[in-house]
């Protein structure tokens, strides 16, 4: 079934405000750790100008380098927008419903994780093939995590739709409250290892590896890339938000209703980044090979939600 | 100073070397109280060496190479030994190498700590270590032309610069893993080093199985500078700028080198000034590393917050000496300026409210979830590694061991109390970020001592005069442990020849030992746990490792080398 008319401009409109938000949501992110650092920093808007500079600037490829390397950025892109057009973020039924399941949002991801790992192996670099194995890594061990949560979310609204389990959490109307609030918890948790932060951004720790796989990255490429990694910050943020706190986002799809739901969700993004700002400002980046002991954590809270589900506490 | 009271703390290790080795000491003699040096008969210098270091307890500090064919036809070869024993003393043995015979058995089989010391006189003075199984250049580059020995008299003048030979590099990294492994190279420029050091990580998946690297890409040549062109005072403040952290500590150790030589006897005050000025320099550098440690880890909140505190040591310093690095302080004999009361006063603040502060960001980095599982049982230093490689300062107190320049061998104004020696025993990344911590409570605590009880008079005394071809040692204890120059007065006011020797150069070979095991995302930490100053290193050239357990030449064969000197095992 085509969506229609609506439907799509819904979809048109929530990708082209989060990439148009993304730099925001780095550039916020950058003038937190400032604050925390009690410096002065860059200006809300600087990864705006950053953008622009790079995208003036010359490419530069690895001469190892294939055509994954070179197409990587674009490719990780297109999938973002494409989770963009189908997660509940404004709204509380998913913009085009077929792209709303959350089992292809999982995978979506995944797949934007793997052009992101091959293009660091490709690129011929041993700093980026080391950022990509953990790339790699990172995601083997939160995706127990992430569809443990979710299918509890599932279970409980007894549909993978992403529109039902919203639906289902914004009326109340689970069998299971303990159970919808573990899973919420353990799924804020596989967010927070997806956002890429301190303790956990292991990927592109600056100082262990240079950035991993955006090592080679120059140019157009590399201003895509952050942009592309900055919107991804927000999708899997409003991903959370859409599922497990959709308070505020509109039922229905009238103007007033969207916009109204995108400012929820602006006021509620603010929050949770302001939250994890602080949170990744007070810590040291985690030991890789001591990873597996947090996510460990992660799938424990999961399994619990899904024992409370069965119990129907 | 050794005219009135001829001490001579030592003999017993003089007479110890006597029995031990019968007719090779040909000669000792006193340049203070508690420096002796003693020449051997040239194939004895490795047994002698031996015996000091490991039966009376020395500990390698330097070794200079001096081309003395204008005073006597020979090469000098002084090997310096700090002595940890009952009489705490330097000892040099002194051997002498024939200029038609540029050769001379290798230290280093025997101790391994002489490693960097012999590579580096081979390149700078063209005199072969034979048994020395790193073939290795050390400090001059790849391209450098064969048989051009820069230190040597009559070799090259300091502006002359030889065309370079070769555009590959060359330079063979040494690989021991038994597995397959990837290189990770870090360097010669990378992100988390200010300068220019490649080190090659041999790395299985993330596990560092070996590592290698080389230094002096930026080699200054500053001994050839300081022999060639440059008179006795002005070599203090070129001291001064051998490091752009511990730099007073150099001068310090410079002008204590002539004055020792001279048996200049400076003024207490003046002493007691030099005393502060290098804890002064300890705490902002013992402050900057903390923020580094931070910094590595991933914390930068805590590598902002110490480098805000550290400031407020940059303008202590830039009170007490009119520049923000303590440069330009110090003449042979002296300082320049004064102390004056409300600069006592500002400075006696100015602590009060640092100890607080530094306190409190102490605790809030050793509180932070995460950096006990970075630092703990990272970057090991085995104890026993650490005994046969002389590392010193903080990486050797961070290994169990109680040496600190301050209280062994006491200079300046540590002459009075007795300076506290931190230990810790973990031999990791952690106990050495936890003797830093320490001694920064502990130079505060030192700096007020001093302040408190100065003892009035002249800072600076110019009654000597200067006597040709007098040379004698002087030492500090840097912030990253001792540094120790040989200097070796000329007849044209000049030196002879420099010898300085960094407290980094000394950390250098154990680092290898330090990243095997651990994983690539440790290494910059453990790099930065030696604090390593590369520039003061490469004051003159060259790199190496593979020691300990490596030994290419066999000792039998060296051994006869050593009684026959014929058909070197080398050639």
């Amino acid at each position: 079934m085509l969506p229609d008319l609506p439907h799509l401009a819904l979809a048109g409109f929530q990708a082209t405000a989060l990439l148009a938000a993304a730099p925001l949501v780095s550039g916020f992110a950058r003038v937190m750790r400032a604050k925390m650092h009690n410096r002065q920093g860059p200006g809300l808007l600087q990864d705006y100008r950053d953008i622009v500079k790079l995208m003036q600037r010359q490419e530069v490829w690895p001469p190892d380098s294939g055509w994954v390397f070179k197409a990587m950025p674009m490719l990780v892109m297109a999938v973002l927008l494409v989770i963009a057009t189908g997660t509940p973020i404004f709204t509380l039924a998913p913009p085009i419903h077929v792209m709303g399941d959350l089992v292809l949002s999982i995978y979506l991801y995944a797949l934007a994780r793997f052009f992101l790992s091959l293009s660091g192996i490709d690129s011929g670099s041993s700093f980026a093939g080391i950022g990509a194995s953990r790339e790699l890594t990172v995601g083997v061990l939160v995706e127990p995590t992430m569809l443990l949560s979710l299918f509890v979310a599932a279970l409980l609204a007894g549909s993978t739709d992403e529109g039902a389990i919203a639906t289902a959490i914004a009326n109340g109307h689970m069998q299971s409250a303990g159970a919808a609030v573990l899973a919420g918890l353990a799924f804020a948790f596989g967010v927070y290892v997806e956002l890429g932060k301190l303790p956990y951004d292991m990927a592109e720790a600056e100082q262990e590896l240079q950035e991993g796989p955006l090592t080679e990255y120059s140019g157009p490429s590399l201003a895509l890339l952050k942009w592309a990694l900055a919107l991804k910050q927000t999708l899997v943020v409003g991903w959370f938000v859409g599922l497990f706190l959709p308070f505020g986002a509109s039922a229905d799809l009238s103007i007033d209703g969207v916009f109204n739901g995108a400012l929820a969700f602006a006021l509620k993004a603010l929050v949770i980044f302001a939250i994890v700002g602080v949170l990744s400002n007070a810590v040291a980046r985690v030991r890789f090979r001591f990873t597996p002991r947090h996510s460990w954590a992660g799938v424990g809270v999961a399994s619990l939600a899904f024992v409370f589900y069965l119990v129907g506490v | 100073m050794n005219a009135h009271t001829p001490l001579r703390i030592g003999s017993s290790y003089v007479a110890a070397l006597r029995a031990k080795l019968p007719h090779a000491v040909l000669e000792e003699r006193w340049q203070t109280d508690r420096q002796a040096t003693i020449t051997v008969k040239l194939e004895a210098l490795p047994e002698a060496v031996r015996t000091l270091y490991y039966v009376h307890d020395g500990w390698f500090s330097t070794m200079a190479g001096n081309d003395e064919r204008g005073l006597n036809g020979t090469y000098g070869l002084y090997y310096v030994l700090s002595m940890g024993g009952a009489e705490k003393c330097h000892m040099v043995i002194h051997a002498q190498v024939p200029e038609d015979k540029p050769e001379f058995p290798a230290v280093t089989p025997l101790v391994p700590a002489a490693v960097w010391y012999e590579r580096e006189v081979r390149d700078m003075f063209g005199l072969e270590p034979v048994g020395l199984p790193d073939a290795r250049r050390l400090v001059l580059p790849d391209d450098w032309p064969d048989g051009l020995y820069p230190l040597r008299k009559d070799s090259m003048d300091y502006r002359f610069r030889p065309a370079p030979t070769t555009d590959a590099e060359n330079y063979p990294f040494i690989n021991d893993a038994k597995q397959e492994t990837t290189v990770v190279p870090l360097g010669p420029l990378h992100v988390t080093s200010d300068e220019p050091g490649h080190f090659r990580l041999f790395v299985d998946g993330e596990d560092i199985i070996d590592a290698d690297y080389r230094m002096f890409y930026v080699h200054r040549g500053m001994e050839k500078l300081a022999e060639t062109r440059m008179g006795y005072h002005d070599v203090t403040f070129l001291a001064d700028r051998v490091c752009g952290i511990c730099g007073y500590a150099h001068s310090v150790a410079y002008a204590n080198s002539v004055e020792n030589a001279l048996g200049i006897v400076v003024p207490e005050r003046g002493q007691a000034i030099r005393s502060i000025l290098l804890e002064t320099e300890r705490l902002h550098s013992h402050l900057l590393n903390l923020g580094l440690a931070c910094h590595f880890v991933g914390f930068d909140s805590g590598f902002m917050q110490f480098f805000r505190v550290r400031e407020k040591t940059m303008m202590l310093a830039e009170m007490l000496t009119g520049h923000r690095k303590t440069y330009s302080m110090n003449l042979i004999g002296g300082v320049r300026r004064d102390i004056l009361a409300e600069q006592k006063l500002t400075t006696l603040k100015t602590l009060g409210e640092l100890r607080c502060e530094v306190r409190r960001l102490v605790d809030i980095l050793l509180s932070t979830p995460n950096i006990g599982g970075r630092v703990t049982n990272v970057g090991r230093l085995d104890p026993k590694v650490a005994r046969d490689h002389s590392p010193v300062g903080p990486v050797l107190r961070g290994s169990g061991f109680r040496r600190d320049t301050r209280a062994d061998h006491p200079f300046a104004g540590y002459l009075s109390g007795a300076t506290p020696i931190n230990v810790q025993t973990g031999c990791d990344v952690l106990s050495r970020t936890l003797v830093r911590v320490s001694e920064v409570f502990d130079s505060m605590a030192i700096i007020e001592n001093l302040l408190n009880d100065t003892p009035a008079g002249p800072i600076l005394t110019e009654d000597f005069t200067y006597t040709p071809y007098k040379f004698a040692l002087g030492f500090t204890e840097a912030p990253r442990g001792e540094d120790i120059h040989w200097s070796m007065l000329g007849d044209n006011q000049k030196l002879y020849r420099w010898r300085c020797r960094a407290s980094t150069y000394n950390n250098w070979p154990v680092l290898r030992h330090m990243l095997r095991g651990n994983t690539v995302s440790d290494a910059p930490l453990i790099v930065a746990s030696i604090d390593p100053c590369y520039s003061c290193t490469d004051r003159v050239t060259v790199v190496d490792v593979k020691k300990s357990t490596t030994k290419t030449v066999a000792y039998k064969e060296m051994e006869r080398y050593c009684r026959e000197r014929t058909s070197s095992p080398l050639k």
